[in-house]
């Protein structure tokens, strides 16, 4: 009979249905869209956030102070220290390792030549990697290098390849400065040191590496003469914003304390793992990049949780209110059922059945046109992330969130309904509906 | 029907069914109350996080143009009242000094108190204070390795000794960590180096650093001034982006709200159909019906509006001190907005059960079909 009563109100009153249904629909799609977006805004801001550069520096922990002002060398440094670029493929081996999302070293060279038309060429270089995959044999490789790196750069033709690099020749390309000042053009080229660079593109950077030529890793190396030298590595990593645990040295800690401290992705401790692994290597914070970042990430993601918080709020509003409505309008259906006998246990339990049906139906809809809608609101504002993918698009541990706030909701905004509805005497309900 | 018995109808049905005017007053106050709070801070996003961006620092570089002459005497002056008043500045001047260990180092002067308030993301041990100032130095925590005594910096610039009083290191991961920074007055003092650099931080999105830059560029002829490129483009995206995501979530929290109070409402009116019947019995003209149900549903829409604006702004304000820890006042700009929103969801709730009611018998809803 319970079953019998149950089917039959669900076909024969769809139109009530319809509305509590609908609003549960939208209440947990907004909430759904809500969390997902609040869930992913991280990683989401983190690699909007890369535009400000590397949030990690590592350099010899031997090198000589280093004399720059403007971001030009007053006095440039003779021999000094270098690291291995065979080491930074140990990076791939850290405990966060998958938390680096860029690599890019640096070596800088003093070129001297002649371009093909003639001009002198006295300029500083720097040799990078522009498209380098990073792979210490297992896993996947990291596809980076400094374009990725420094995402302001512009360039007009296209990036050197490393892979053109032979005994007599390399890519390379020039800072805009530098190419007016030498009258050059991408197809251009350049004699120096018993190789010819192509210059494959003109770079416009906005600071002094427009003076620069820019040439990869592995030519900067064999013009310079000292294979498998990088003076400087930049690294972008996702980090969790430092607190007060984050500043303390590990070293003063007690063995169980420095394991947790070892194993939070502060920058703190990825710059001590790094220095770890890359022998004579001394990996710093850039705290202006750093320090920013988790500030801004802080507030960001705060603010989505808030409206998430708000989502949340209108959709139980919502959800209660058409709850209450479908069951007041139900009132003459109740006196009937309660006048012929029906126990109030019964017939509550008749109405929540019918709400939690609905609310697991709604619910579930809702979970998948929510996750739909942040996923397609996320590919919208960040194009950078790439196409979406199913892994990605469902979250799976917000559906019993979202499952169990929608059940909660709808019984409780069912309540007051039901209850005032089985207080009130039948004969009078049925009376003044009659 | 009379306009009299038109208020007196309306006055008696809000009266009546207490109940369900009640739920319907609620869900509209809600939906104004989410618009307000969401358009508050939607209206005032912008400057909050641009004030965010603040900690990283200069986004503006003011250099002289003839790198032999050095800026104009009074050019941070200038710069002050050219900038506006919310924008930060500081000056520096550079040399090369010997340490007592032999090594060069920059030597840079400038004023703490504005680099300080300029570069919040710097970390110093100690920040030169007060009287202690006049020959206070910060060490880079790289230059510090490079002197012999932290407490007395032994310093010469072309044959002049000087002893400053090392206050603490200063740590920020960037060329600044291989630089001693002392006051201005005492480089200029010591070396008669003079200030070459200018860096100035404004608040705002793109279109005001070019505005502030062409302003800077026209009262100071003699100099150059550049964008910090990066943060200049990165700012501005993940603004607009963090813009976007919020206007994003305003509308779907709109329709969400809508929606609910379309149902809850028109559900409200459908459940009236024997008082509809009932008029049209006794000679209601279709108009003065539908202008009740209209009356009815704005009355609440306008109760619903003023209850929520005030919730509303008491929750933007909440938000925007919890996360931002800066107020957003209430915004009266917001209110036609909202306004508008629910006398829509008020109006549209009310059509659209009408439009079903039309074409319904009287006789057949007495009955009780």
């Amino acid at each position: 009979m319970f079953f019998r009563l149950l089917m039959e109100s669900f076909r024969r009153q769809r139109r009530r249905k319809a509305l509590a249904g609908l609003a549960i629909l939208l209440g947990t799609t907004a909430v759904t869209a809500m969390l997902a977006l609040a869930t992913t805004i991280g990683d989401h801001i983190h690699q909007e956030l890369a535009a400000y550069g590397a949030n990690i520096v590592v350099y010899p922990a031997a090198d000589q102070l280093e004399v720059k002002v403007g971001g030009v060398d007053v006095k440039p440094v003779s021999g000094g220290a270098y690291l291995k670029e065979s080491d930074l493929a140990k990076l791939r081996g850290i405990f966060w390792a998958n938390n680096i999302t860029g690599v890019s070293p640096e070596l800088p060279l003093h070129l001297t030549g002649k371009t093909s038309a003639g001009a002198d060429v006295d300029a500083n270089a720097t040799g990078l990697w522009f498209d380098h995959s990073l792979s210490n044999g297992g896993g996947p490789a990291l596809k980076t290098g400094s374009v990725a790196m420094h995402p302001w750069w512009k360039i007009d033709g296209r990036w050197p390849a490393e892979k053109a690099t032979s005994a007599d020749s390399t890519e390379a390309v020039v800072g805009t400065s530098l190419a007016s000042h030498l009258n050059l053009k991408a197809g251009d080229s350049i004699q120096t040191a018993g190789r010819t660079l192509h210059i494959t593109g003109i770079v416009s950077t906005g600071d002094t590496t427009d003076q620069q030529v820019l040439l990869p890793l592995n030519a900067a190396q064999q013009i310079a003469g000292i294979p498998d030298a990088i003076r400087r590595v930049e690294i972008s990593a996702r980090t969790k914003p430092e607190d007060s645990f984050a500043r303390k040295d590990p070293d003063s800690l007690s063995p169980k304390m420095r394991e947790i401290w070892y194993c939070r992705p502060y920058a703190n401790s990825i710059a001590y793992q790094i220095r770890e692994v890359i022998p004579g290597a001394r990996a710093e914070q850039v705290r202006r990049v750093e320090q920013s970042e988790g500030n801004v990430l802080k507030r960001i993601s705060g603010l989505m949780w808030f409206i998430s918080a708000a989502a949340l709020l209108a959709a139980g509003f919502a959800v209660s209110a058409a709850m209450a409505t479908a069951i007041l309008e139900r009132q003459a259906e109740i006196g009937l059922m309660r006048s012929l006998g029906a126990s109030k246990g019964a017939v509550a339990l008749l109405f929540y059945t019918e709400a939690g049906l609905l609310a697991l139906f709604a619910g579930g809809l809702g979970y998948l046109a929510g996750s739909g809608l942040a996923a397609w609101l996320g590919a919208r504002i960040f194009t950078e992330s790439g196409p979406v993918q199913i892994g990605t698009l469902l979250i799976p541990v917000l559906f019993p969130v979202v499952i169990a706030l929608a059940l909660g909701v709808a019984i409780a905004g069912s309540t007051p309904a039901i209850r005032r509805a089985l207080t009130s005497d039948p004969s009078a309900i049925l009376r003044a509906s009659a | 029907m009379s306009r009299m018995s038109m208020s007196a109808i309306l006055f008696r049905s809000l009266i009546h069914r207490r109940a369900r005017c009640l739920s319907a007053l609620i869900a509209l106050t809600v939906s104004a109350a989410v618009a307000t709070a969401l358009l508050t801070l939607y209206a005032d996003l912008d400057s909050k996080l641009h004030r965010e961006f603040r900690s990283f620092g200069a986004n503006i570089v003011i250099t002289a143009a003839d790198t032999s002459k050095g800026l104009p005497a009074d050019a941070l002056t200038q710069v002050h009242a050219a900038a506006g008043a919310d924008a930060q500045a500081a000056e520096f001047a550079y040399a090369v000094a010997t340490t007592d260990r032999g090594t060069p180092v920059v030597v840079a002067g400038t004023d703490f108190d504005a680099v300080k308030k300029l570069n919040s993301s710097w970390q110093a041990d100690a920040w030169p204070a007060g009287s202690e100032a006049a020959n206070a130095a910060l060490l880079g925590q790289r230059a510090a390795q490079f002197v012999a005594d932290e407490h007395n910096v032994q310093l010469t610039f072309s044959g002049h000794p000087i002893t400053l009083h090392g206050v603490g290191r200063l740590h920020t991961g960037g060329d600044e960590d291989s630089r001693i920074y002392l006051p201005l007055a005492a480089l200029t003092a010591w070396t008669g180096a003079a200030p070459s650099v200018i860096e100035v931080q404004v608040p705002g999105d793109a279109r005001k650093i070019e505005a502030t830059i062409a302003r800077l560029q026209q009262v100071m002829p003699s100099t150059k001034v550049e964008p910090v490129r990066q943060l200049v483009e990165g700012e501005s995206r993940i603004v607009d982006k963090t813009h976007a995501l919020m206007y994003g979530a305003v509308l779907l929290i709109a329709l969400t709200v809508a929606v609910s109070v379309l149902a809850t409402l028109s559900a409200s009116v459908l459940e009236r159909r024997r008082d509809f019947a009932l008029m049209k019995a006794l000679g209601g003209s279709q108009t003065t019906l539908m202008l009740l149900f209209l009356l009815e549903a704005l009355t609440l829409a306008l109760g619903g509006v003023v209850a929520g604006y005030v919730l509303g702004s008491a929750a933007a304000l909440a938000i925007s001190q919890l996360n931002f820890h800066t107020a957003t006042l209430p915004r009266l700009g917001v209110l036609p907005l909202v306004l508008l929103l629910n006398l829509v969801i008020a109006t549209l709730a009310s059509f659209f059960p009408v439009r079903v009611l039309r074409g319904l018998e009287p006789a057949a809803l007495l009955k009780g079909e």
